[in-house]
């Protein structure tokens, strides 16, 4: 029967009714957006030899005057974004009780923590980090300022998850003590979402730092300012070096955050 | 009755709690940082006192360009359309590979994941420049650059969940004998077909985000026109603008938390 | 050491089921009772009215001079100690915070932030964890120990509180024959050495028999016998155990025939 005709496994061997539509909505959308993007195939194909003869810049022999600079700035990099984060963990913690189903107050604050949280994380860091700098002048200051309070709308909703998620018999356990609202919270609930808790604060690391690498764009500190300067001022001898260390910091985080979370559980 | 000498049994020595030690460690890092970064109370005090005069000049937006604004914002929203198709399609083909447990050999195993990391660690407003520096202004290099950045992200949860899988699944798919292609697409995506489409509106919604500065760097959308007016002191249409961003943000959120609700 | 008064009590849930349709008991400072049942009787509910895990629909719980309300809640939970069926123990927390957590309502807040107690709660937590024989557990994780060893620190969380009565919601339904003649021995020690009022949850009829001074069966929400363990003959237990009135299916004459 080599030769009868190929069919799908539906009932009437046509595919099926979801993944046809959603395909045919996601190929018209696209198909819709294509010139909003300026899509144009002829486009990318001549900027490979662009792309290439770039690569071939980067590999210069790196600026040695430039390297005490580039080690101060990346280290003024990781210290923004651990400042940032431990802010945002204190505020978090909480804000989070506040925002989880289980452990609110009143489901009126539970709503209105929520959002507030939805507005905090809505924006991009680099937004706020525009808004602070004209607000405070440029530095890392600014910078701080505007990730820790992107950072509190993320963490305080993983918080809150974490919290929702919690084994109820052993909340139970603990209320049948005759324990406190407060005590609840610190015997109950926070010990079991505590790994969770130390995943979230790895991940927002993560994802600070890297923020923390380009908020120099604007002048809120950090290494993104001379990265912004070099590709700017084409001092190749100074890109490569820059771009290999936000690689090699954000790769070791990286390293150093996954191995912790298993050591966690 | 006889009378009871009870001997108290001592309890065995208390382990060593390193709590206060990771905490201590912790606050005097951060007074190191504070010292270092040469943050000043006061500065911070003087600048939270204006702060509030500074904010309430946002307090009247200016619509009167919204149609442009509008545009704009078709064009953000088809960056990150693009952007996250980009990344959909390069991750689906990259994750078998990084996934330990579907990867033909180790070689491939190792480059896929380097490869994905590597794409993740660079942040995408790098890329976009230097895409930009290749391709010219316009929303096709911040496409470009939101797609390999997010690639990595969606290509590492992918592989992450393929490795997840029961492994009794792949063994079953196996022994009717198929080839490898066949296990990858009749076992392994079938199995995370939700955890997927999760983390796809995941990206989507961020991708979202980040569109809306990537004009920052002349990759289009209105993250541009946000600039100029801030640097312009125009607060009445920055606060238009950031009116827009939030709105399609906080809408888009909205949307994605519902249809990931509807897929568990 | 206190008398538990029960009376008239009604729970219906929001979804229509009623699960208790007026029970009234009143139970002896420092007996050992067993309230016997199917599963859905409403053993369970009825146990966590007194205590206030569950608010009555109509009618009260008095314990000792002490009526159970809203506003008492914590005072009453800290004289009444409970053990789970399933532990309900903090299972990342060590064997000896968890039996602090029963000196938990005598602490002020901002110490329970900061995990500290007094030395006077730690000595009554060593004597619990001795009493249950679990001293050289004192510091491993809850989670790491075997289902036995668990609902005996559950046992040590209530003797930490010094509770003037004890709520056991079956504590033997998810341990072995071994563990569970244990843990039932050891409530009923606590009994009858400490004066403490017993009150226990159970499906197991012999258990029960030989445990308990008093036995209250309860069938579909009302309590169908009311005595001592002895009067439990053939008649009286097919009244517990019926389903639906007068039918006494197979599976109950295999369990007769075991008690």
């Amino acid at each position: 029967m080599s030769n009868s005709k190929l069919c799908w496994p539906t009932p009437n061997g046509r595919p099926g009714l979801v993944p046809t539509l959603v395909l045919l909505v996601s190929s018209l959308l696209l198909a819709i957006s294509a010139p909003a993007v300026e899509l144009d195939l002829g486009r990318i194909v001549s900027a490979v030899p662009r792309m290439l003869a770039f690569a071939g810049n980067l590999l210069v022999l790196p600026d040695g005057e430039y390297l005490p600079t580039l080690i101060k700035n990346i280290l003024q990099t990781i210290e923004m974004t651990f400042l940032a984060t431990s802010i945002a963990l204190v505020i978090s913690l909480p804000l989070g009780v506040l925002a989880a189903k289980n452990t609110s107050p009143h489901p009126a604050v539970f709503h209105a923590t929520r959002n507030l949280l939805s507005l905090m994380r809505a924006l991009p860091e680099l937004v706020w980090a525009l808004v602070f700098v004209s607000a405070v002048g440029l530095g890392p200051l600014p910078g701080i300022m505007a990730l820790s309070f992107v950072t509190v709308g993320f963490m305080g909703k993983f918080f809150a998850e974490s919290i929702e998620v919690v084994d109820q018999r052993q909340v139970e356990g603990v209320v049948a003590q005759g324990a406190s609202w407060l005590q609840l919270r610190t015997f109950a609930h926070f010990p079991q979402a505590f790994p969770d808790f130390v995943g979230t604060v790895m991940y927002v690391l993560d994802h600070n730092l890297r923020a923390a690498a380009i908020l120099g764009l604007v002048g809120a500190g950090g290494i993104g300012y001379d990265l912004v300067m070099a590709m700017r001022m084409f001092d190749y001898d100074r890109l490569l070096p820059i771009a290999l260390s936000i690689y090699i910091v954000v790769t070791l985080l990286d390293r150093a955050s996954d191995h912790f979370r298993m050591r966690m559980i | 009755m006889s009378e009871q000498i009870i001997k108290r049994p001592a309890l065995p020595k208390k382990p060593f709690n390193p709590t206060p030690l990771w905490l201590s460690g912790w606050l005097a890092l951060i007074w190191l940082i504070i010292v270092d970064l040469e943050l000043s109370f006061e500065t911070l005090l003087y600048g939270v006192q204006d702060i509030f005069e500074y904010f309430s000049r946002y307090s009247r937006p200016n619509f009167e360009n919204i149609s442009r604004y509008v545009e704009l914002l078709g064009q953000t929203l088809a960056t990150a359309l693009w952007g996250s198709t980009l990344a959909i399609v390069v991750a689906v083909l990259l994750a078998p590979f990084a996934a330990r447990n579907l990867s033909p050999n180790a070689v491939t195993y190792r480059i896929a994941r380097e490869l994905l990391n590597f794409m993740r660690a660079m942040p995408d407003l790098l890329l976009a420049l230097i895409f930009v520096a290749a391709l010219g202004l316009g929303p096709l290099p911040g496409a470009l650059a939101l797609g390999v950045h997010t690639a990595g992200f969606l290509g590492k949860f992918f592989a992450e969940s393929l490795e997840r899988v029961d492994s009794g699944i792949y063994e079953a798919v196996t022994a009717t004998g198929a080839s490898r292609v066949q296990l990858v697409m009749y076992a392994g995506w079938p199995s995370i077909q939700r955890e997927a489409l999760g983390y796809m509106l995941y990206i989507f919604d961020r991708n979202v985000r980040m569109a809306a500065v990537l004009g920052l760097v002349g990759a289009g959308g209105i993250g541009l026109a946000l600039h100029d007016t801030l640097r312009m002191f125009n607060y009445d249409q920055s606060a238009a603008l950031i009116v827009v961003i939030l709105v399609t943000i906080l809408s888009i959120d909205y949307l994605s938390t519902w249809l990931r609700g509807k897929l568990n | 050491m206190a008398t538990i008064i029960i009376k008239d009590i009604v729970k219906r849930y929001d979804y229509g089921f009623e699960a208790l349709k007026g029970v009234s008991a009143e139970i002896a400072a420092g007996s050992f009772t067993v309230i016997l049942g199917p599963s859905g009787a409403g053993k369970s509910t009825l146990l966590r009215t007194i205590n206030g895990l569950e608010t009555p629909t109509a009618g009260t719980i008095q314990i000792g001079e002490q009526t159970v309300t809203q506003d008492n809640l914590r005072e009453v939970r800290s004289q009444v100690g409970m053990v789970f069926q399933h532990f309900n123990l903090v299972d990342r927390l060590s064997v000896m915070t968890n039996v602090l957590t029963g000196r938990l309502s005598h602490r002020s807040w901002l110490g329970s932030l900061l995990y500290l107690f007094r030395r006077t709660d730690l000595d009554l937590a060593h004597d619990a964890l001795i009493r249950v024989g679990l001293t050289d557990k004192a510091w491993n994780r809850a989670d790491r120990l075997s289902g036995g060893q668990q609902q005996r620190v559950g046992i040590a969380r209530a003797l930490a509180q010094q509770p003037r009565v004890i709520l056991a919601d079956e504590p033997v339904a998810s341990l072995d024959p071994v563990a569970s003649e244990e843990i039932m021995g050891l409530l009923r020690e606590i009994c009858t050495r400490d004066g403490i009022t017993v009150v226990v949850n159970l499906h197991q009829v012999e258990l029960a028999k030989r445990f308990a001074d008093r036995i209250i069966g309860l069938n579909d929400g009302l309590v169908v016998y009311d005595g001592p363990a002895s009067g439990l003959d053939r008649a009286t237990l097919s009244r517990i155990y019926s389903r639906n009135g007068d039918q006494v299916d197979e599976q109950l004459e295999t369990m007769l025939a075991y008690a």
